[in-house]
């Protein structure tokens, strides 16, 4: 029987990276001071495991790296090795070498030169080479087979038991220590030679005696040291009478037993290519469009035999949805766990003093939607530590704590999920972005004062930049304009608050979801439109008594808000009929950040579950619409950016 | 015959993996795996299965006091450590704490089904 590691490779590739993101957190722990207990044993376990199973997959390299950084620490566990910052560097470089060399092809032979550079860095502050060698590859060189004299130190009453180990034994010392241990069961052991300790800690194959004062019997005794494992040869020496027996034959299950059932357990994890199930989400898709065709025509046609197969099948279309929109959930962490490292890194890089707090790690978003967000997630980071947290001396002076806070968040809001970047630095510049829109005619000559979404909207213009000083880092506001784009491209809407001295947030709302959303069908006109639920918060119909007007412009009082209207019939510029109420007019409460505005449609035809097409509208920044989809009778509909809505108001 | 019974433990997935390959192939039936020391425990008393392979080096209870909480709770308890190269004293320690047997990574398929014979014969 063999096992074929090539099984194992991806199994290997993934958890590895599962290690190497515990490893970085750790690293980060240790490096922000308090109990380094903890982490350094986070540390030395992941490292432990890294090395388990490189040397399993027999990447050699890889295995003998891991026990390097192992070994070192160890040594920071033991307490005999001090915690430096240069020893810190050279771990975060030894786990950036251990990643690479993890990602691309483990197999090759040697260290990549990272991982050389990584180890001298280690062996110069750690001082010199580590203490431990690592047993290295399994070769056939079978360990010298150390033959002790088994002189016969041992006088005195009992049996002597000579014991000699298989050559190629693993760990012999623990073998012999078992061995002695297995007989200890049967008597007294009352002498070991060579010593009990010299034996444990031996580590070739030995040969060994003990005086053992037992009523045992010879065979119980011969029975008790093989038990013990890697036992090539015992005798024992009763007052004369000795007894040899040929090498072992250690009980290995026979070939040919009955070895073959498989006893299928299921609880285990399938790994699925994410191209199939963006397939089956397609296809589901279709389906849910099909459904809603067939539907509308099992209404036309009163059977009911005919009407309750439909709607068990709808059902059923339902909860398949659900399954696959299931399976494609993830938890953020997965991509929000490389993001320490990185605030750490661009944070030394600019001298920045930067406390990083994660929250709602455990929200789940769809798996395609997550990738998607990563980037501008990092552009986020980058410009807050880039332009918004100041040197640590600037933010003494401004009687800040010299460490900047840097939140990243998640958290579920019904149909939607918010991803929220915010820092307490100095906030955008208001004057300084205003006096360059003035310079480039952006903004009227006039302009004294912005709001924060007009704030927004000047600095997602490319080319428009404070910084003072590029950085590789934070660019030059691309950032934000791709942040914008790639948001709105998955249906989503960003927000800006920003108090100058206090700090900035950015607010990013996704559906949970990017194949088939939920979305009210509204009409305006003729036409209908889908308004996604991810910006929806609730419906009322249109009532003259609450709306009122404000300085000539229409409000909606709802509770105690006051939110600006909007007709949709404006927005898309159908100006049919001057704004009034109507038999069905209805106003949906729409959402953005913290904002909340009124949207009034002629009709609301119902809720549905919409297949998202895209198209590249969204790019235009005056785009109202972020994708089309088709509805139950087959006719298309515009799916509408509710988040663009909030820019004209 | 009824298959016997195992529970693996290991932080690993890949360990787990393998080991629980290693074992079906050779007739046993795996009943339940555990990731930390705490898990382990929980489940021997749960599951009583024939054979546990129990990691050492596991977040929440490491291997050597699982195989000792276990062992106090059935001293009969059959566990095989699996273990690392350079583990000697833990190793001793495990067996101390009531541990069977042991094999070393990486794992050749001979010699855990040995070591498990051992430990069942």
């Amino acid at each position: 029987m063999s096992l074929d590691p090539s099984r194992y490779a991806e199994l290997f590739r993934t958890e590895s990276r599962e290690q190497l993101s515990a490893i970085n957190r750790a690293l980060l722990l240790l490096e922000q001071g308090g109990d380094a207990a903890e982490p350094i044993s986070v540390l030395f376990r992941a490292m432990h495991t890294v090395k388990g199973m490189s040397a399993t997959m027999g990447y050699h390299a890889v295995a003998e790296f891991a026990h390097e950084l192992e070994s070192v620490l160890d040594r920071v566990r033991r307490g005999d090795q001090l915690l430096a910052p240069d020893l810190m560097d050279a771990l975060f470089a030894s786990a950036d070498a251990l990643e690479t060399a993890i990602d691309e092809g483990s197999e090759q032979a040697g260290q990549t030169p990272a991982m050389v550079a990584a180890l001298q860095r280690l062996r110069d502050v750690a001082g010199g080479s580590s203490t431990s060698e690592f047993p290295g590859a399994p070769t056939k060189e079978t360990g010298a087979l150390v033959e002790v004299a088994v002189a016969d130190p041992l006088d005195g009453p009992g049996v002597i038991v000579r014991v000699r180990q298989a050559a190629d034994a693993m760990l012999p010392g623990v073998r012999a220590f078992m061995a002695v241990q297995r007989v200890r069961a049967l008597g007294e052991v009352a002498a070991v030679n060579p010593s009990l300790d010299a034996l444990q800690a031996s580590a070739v194959p030995i040969s060994f005696a003990m005086r053992v004062v037992t009523t045992a019997s010879v065979d119980e005794i011969e029975h008790a040291v093989r038990s013990a494992g890697d036992v090539a040869f015992v005798e024992v020496d009763v007052s004369g009478r000795t007894r040899r027996e040929s090498r072992s034959t250690i009980a290995v299950v026979a070939e040919g037993e009955e070895v073959t059932r498989a006893s299928a357990r299921s609880t285990r994890h399938v790994r699925i290519d994410l191209a199939r199930l963006d397939a089956l989400m397609n296809l589901i898709g279709e389906l849910v469009i099909t459904r809603g065709r067939l539907l509308q025509l099992t209404a036309s046609n009163p059977d009911p035999a005919l009407d309750e197969s439909m709607q068990m099948a709808a059902r059923l279309v339902s909860d398949l949805q659900t399954e696959i929109m299931t399976m494609r959930m993830v938890p953020v962490w997965q991509v929000f766990d490389r993001f320490p490292r990185l605030v750490r890194d661009s944070a030394r890089a600019l001298n920045k003093d930067v406390t990083f707090v994660v929250e709602g790690k455990e929200i789940e978003l769809d798996r395609s939607l997550l990738d998607e967000i990563g980037e501008p997630i990092v552009h986020l980071l980058r410009n807050a530590i880039g332009h918004g947290i100041e040197s640590p001396a600037e933010r003494a002076a401004a009687g800040k704590p010299r460490a900047g806070r840097l939140v990243l968040s998640a958290a579920r809001d019904r149909a939607a999920v918010l991803i929220r970047v915010s820092d307490d630095g100095r906030g955008i510049d208001r004057p300084r972005v205003l006096a360059r829109a003035r310079a480039l005619g952006l903004v009227d000559e006039g302009t004294r004062e912005v709001d924060d979404d007009a704030l927004f909207r000047l600095i997602a213009r490319p080319g428009l930049s404070t910084a003072e000083q590029v950085s590789d880092l934070s660019g030059r506001g691309v950032g934000i304009d791709a942040v914008q784009v790639k948001t709105r491209a998955l249906g989503g809407s960003v927000e800006l608050k920003t108090v100058a001295g206090e700090g900035t947030t950015i607010t990013i709302r996704l559906p949970i979801t990017l194949a088939i959303v939920r979305a009210l069908l509204a009409r305006s006109g003729t036409e209908r439109y889908a308004l996604p639920l991810t910006h929806v918060r609730e419906t009322l119909e249109y009532d003259r008594d609450v709306v009122q007007h404000v300085k000539g412009k229409p409000v909606l009082v709802l509770r105690d808000e006051v939110l600006p209207l909007l007709d949709l019939r404006d927005v898309v510029r159908q100006r049919a009929a001057p704004f009034a109420g109507g038999p069905n007019r209805e106003i949906v409460v729409i959402e953005r950040g913290d904002r909340k505005s009124g949207l009034v449609v002629d009709e609301l035809i119902g809720q549905q579950d919409i297949v998202v097409k895209q198209f590249d509208a969204a790019r235009d920044g005056l785009a109202l619409f972020s994708g089309a989809t088709i509805l139950a009778d087959g006719a298309p509909a515009l799916i509408m950016d509710v988040g663009s809505l909030f820019e004209g108001t | 015959m009824v298959a016997p019974t195992v529970l693996i433990c290991d932080d690993a997935i890949f360990m787990r993996t393998m080991v629980s390959d290693i074992l079906q192939q050779a007739g046993f039936e795996v009943v339940g795996e555990a990731e930390t020391g705490a898990q382990a425990v929980e489940r021997y008393k749960q599951l009583r299965p024939d054979l546990v392979t129990m990691d050492i080096v596991m977040p929440d209870m490491g291997g050597i006091d699982a195989v000792r909480e276990i062992t106090k709770f059935d001293p009969d308890a059959k566990v095989l450590m699996c273990s690392a190269m350079g583990q000697q004293a833990l190793v001793v320690e495990a067996i101390q704490a009531g541990a069977k047997d042991f094999v070393v990574k990486p794992f050749q398929p001979s010699r855990v089904l040995e070591a498990v014979q051992r430990v069942l014969g």
